[in-house]
């Protein structure tokens, strides 16, 4: 686009456009400037993964100079990574956590802004800083009493505890996401429609409101299904069998220590291997990733 | 508005939401209260109540005193370096650049990666001798016999909070650009045509219009940088000696490693106060801006 207006610009050479021309020159070599400016940055920003990537393609033994990129393309480290992690289940116990806990998120969330929303009076205002507020309040602090709890309760220690404190740490932020959407962005007119053809508040909510609010609830599946997904904290401290293990906590048993040294080759490849399932649903997802950041920063 | 369509009842659909946060995240603060006032060990079914014996023995102590420090450092420098570099790389990416998208598409992947992998390879960066960093600069000559990042007392914190600013710059980014093409391009038009300068047209055109963008992300590094605990844990167990010691870690280590539970309790307690205060204090001031910007 900026090209054809350059060359639009030295067609008609009138004095005035001679004088546009030097001050286009000038534009385009601050232009090649910035372009170097940027490609820089990125690079340097992106060096480390580049180096995780060539390490990764090597045997586990070899241990030459990493920087020498894609020296040697084997999948070696790949194999050895992929069978110590035990890939496959630690893969589909990811996703079974992830995803059980982003539905009954999306849903419990949904509901409860609805009236923090809708009703204007002290309680609702107590309720929208109540849930606001636990988004301060670090899980490790609150991690103590809830092992506790958890036994007390008799709430047995399997691989799907931990998905009791993902949706509650997930209930804040997306609280607050849906009360702003629903405040700013359903009016209320549509709601009275319903209600004159006899629509109960169920159904009010869910066949008008809910299919209204989808672009948070893209948001909230985005926000949270990442951090869920990358969690190692509270799955650390419920799950002990390593047959049990989402990606993350897989990725543990592979720092060194004394009497093993981390073999690195396999530690990057496994640090590739649990980062894949995402980069792939980042590639093809990729509007709705950079989106559903700033749905709320915009409306909020 | 109240009347008939937005009935009272429906306050029931908090409920099953106020449950989970109640059982799970109200209720066990409350509890932490508790246990800070007991010698509990986490174990043993049986505790007696020691009074405020945990708080002094806090308060006399070096570990608070150390880890409120490198909290506050670690909050400090995160939230001023990581949106100064994410509202620069945004205020690049913003500009009319060949393979912009790609860029960004790029920059926000570090965010999509685990804390455990991201820890990970910044160990491998930071490795004295072999690693990424000492290895570049071997390649172009200058001598690295004393480079370790994340073995010595003073460097140490300073690095792990690169790798904090590094795994959320993307995010920091993405929500400064989305306020940037908030502003309309008539209005920097106007400024233009008015004689302004950049960076006059920055100061006193975009900045005040990023207002919102800025206060989501200081805000967010902020709540981040208190409760950091990720890299202390993967990268550095809060060493050496107590130089990355932030708050949330010392809990954790006192509470699992430890097993002083009770002293641990009176900990997160502090903490909670200390946490809830400086974002108060934090979210106001930045409101009461906003509205005068």
């Amino acid at each position: 686009m900026s090209k054809q207006a350059a060359f639009s610009k030295s067609a008609a050479p009138t004095p005035a456009g001679r004088a546009e021309t030097r001050t286009g020159g000038l534009k385009l070599l601050r232009k090649a400037l910035m372009q170097l400016l940027v490609a820089g940055v990125m690079i340097l920003n992106l060096i480390p993964l580049v180096i995780v990537l060539s390490a990764s393609l090597r045997s586990p033994a070899n241990n030459g100079n990493p920087l020498n990129l894609f020296s040697e393309i084997s999948l070696a480290s790949y194999q050895s990574a992929f069978e110590r992690m035990h890939f496959g289940s630690a893969l589909w116990n990811s996703i079974v956590l992830t995803g059980v806990s982003v539905v009954v998120v999306v849903i419990i969330a949904a509901m409860a802004s609805y009236p923090i929303a809708r009703i204007q009076s002290r309680w609702s205002s107590f309720l929208y800083l109540f849930f606001l507020a636990g988004l301060v309040i670090p899980g490790q602090m609150v991690l103590i009493p809830i092992v506790q709890m958890i036994n007390g309760l008799n709430i047995p220690n399997t691989q799907y505890t931990p998905i009791l404190m993902f949706i509650t740490c997930s209930l804040p932020f997306s609280t607050f996401l849906y009360t702003g959407f629903i405040r700013s962005g359903v009016p209320i007119e549509v709601e009275e429609a319903a209600h004159i053809d006899g629509a109960s508040l169920m159904r009010r909510f869910w066949s008008v409101v809910f299919p209204l609010i989808l672009p948070v609830t893209v948001s909230v599946i985005i926000t949270q299904g990442v951090w869920i997904w990358n969690d190692y904290f509270f799955n650390m401290t419920f799950i002990s069998r390593a047959s049990q293990s989402p990606l993350p906590l897989a990725m543990l048993g592979f720092m060194g220590d004394q009497q093993n040294p981390t073999q690195w080759n396999v530690l990057f490849a496994a640090c590739v291997l649990c980062a894949l399932p995402l980069l792939v649903a980042f590639s093809f997802l990729q509007k709705y990733f950079m989106g559903g950041m700033t749905v709320g920063a915009v409306k909020g | 508005m109240n009347s008939t369509v937005m009935k009272k009842t429906m306050y029931f659909f908090a409920l099953p939401a106020l449950l989970f946060y109640c059982v799970f995240w109200i209720f066990p603060i409350f509890k932490l209260f508790q246990y800070s006032i007991t010698d509990y060990n986490g174990y043993a079914q049986s505790f007696n109540y020691v009074g405020l014996s945990n708080y002094k023995e806090l308060f006399s102590g070096s570990t608070l005193g150390n880890s409120i420090g490198n909290t506050l450092m670690y909050t400090l420098v995160s939230v001023v370096v990581g949106n100064l570099i994410g509202l620069g790389l945004a205020l690049l990416l913003n500009q009319n650049i060949r393979g912009k998208g790609f860029y960004r598409s790029i920059s926000y992947i570090p965010t999509l990666f685990s804390a455990i992998v991201v820890g990970f390879i910044w160990s491998y960066v930071y490795m004295p001798d072999s690693g990424m960093i000492a290895s570049l600069l071997r390649m172009v000559g200058i001598p690295i016999d004393n480079l370790n990042f994340l073995g010595s007392y003073s460097s140490a914190l300073y690095s792990i909070i690169f790798v904090e600013i590094w795994k959320n710059i993307g995010i920091t980014m993405i929500i400064f650009l989305a306020g940037l093409q908030t502003i309309p391009n008539d209005l920097l038009e106007a400024g233009r045509i008015d004689g302004a300068g950049k960076w006059k047209l920055f100061r006193n055109v975009t900045l005040p219009l990023l207002a919102t963008s800025v206060t989501i992300n200081i805000t967010l590094s902020i709540i981040n940088g208190l409760k950091a605990f990720d890299f202390p844990f993967i990268m550095t167990n809060g060493g050496p000696g107590d130089s990355t010691n932030t708050l949330v870690y010392s809990i954790y280590k006192m509470a699992f490693t430890e097993q002083l539970f009770g002293k641990a309790s009176a900990l997160g307690v502090i903490s909670f106060f200390i946490i809830i205060v400086i974002t108060i204090i934090a979210v106001l001031t930045m409101n009461k801006k906003e509205v005068s910007a």
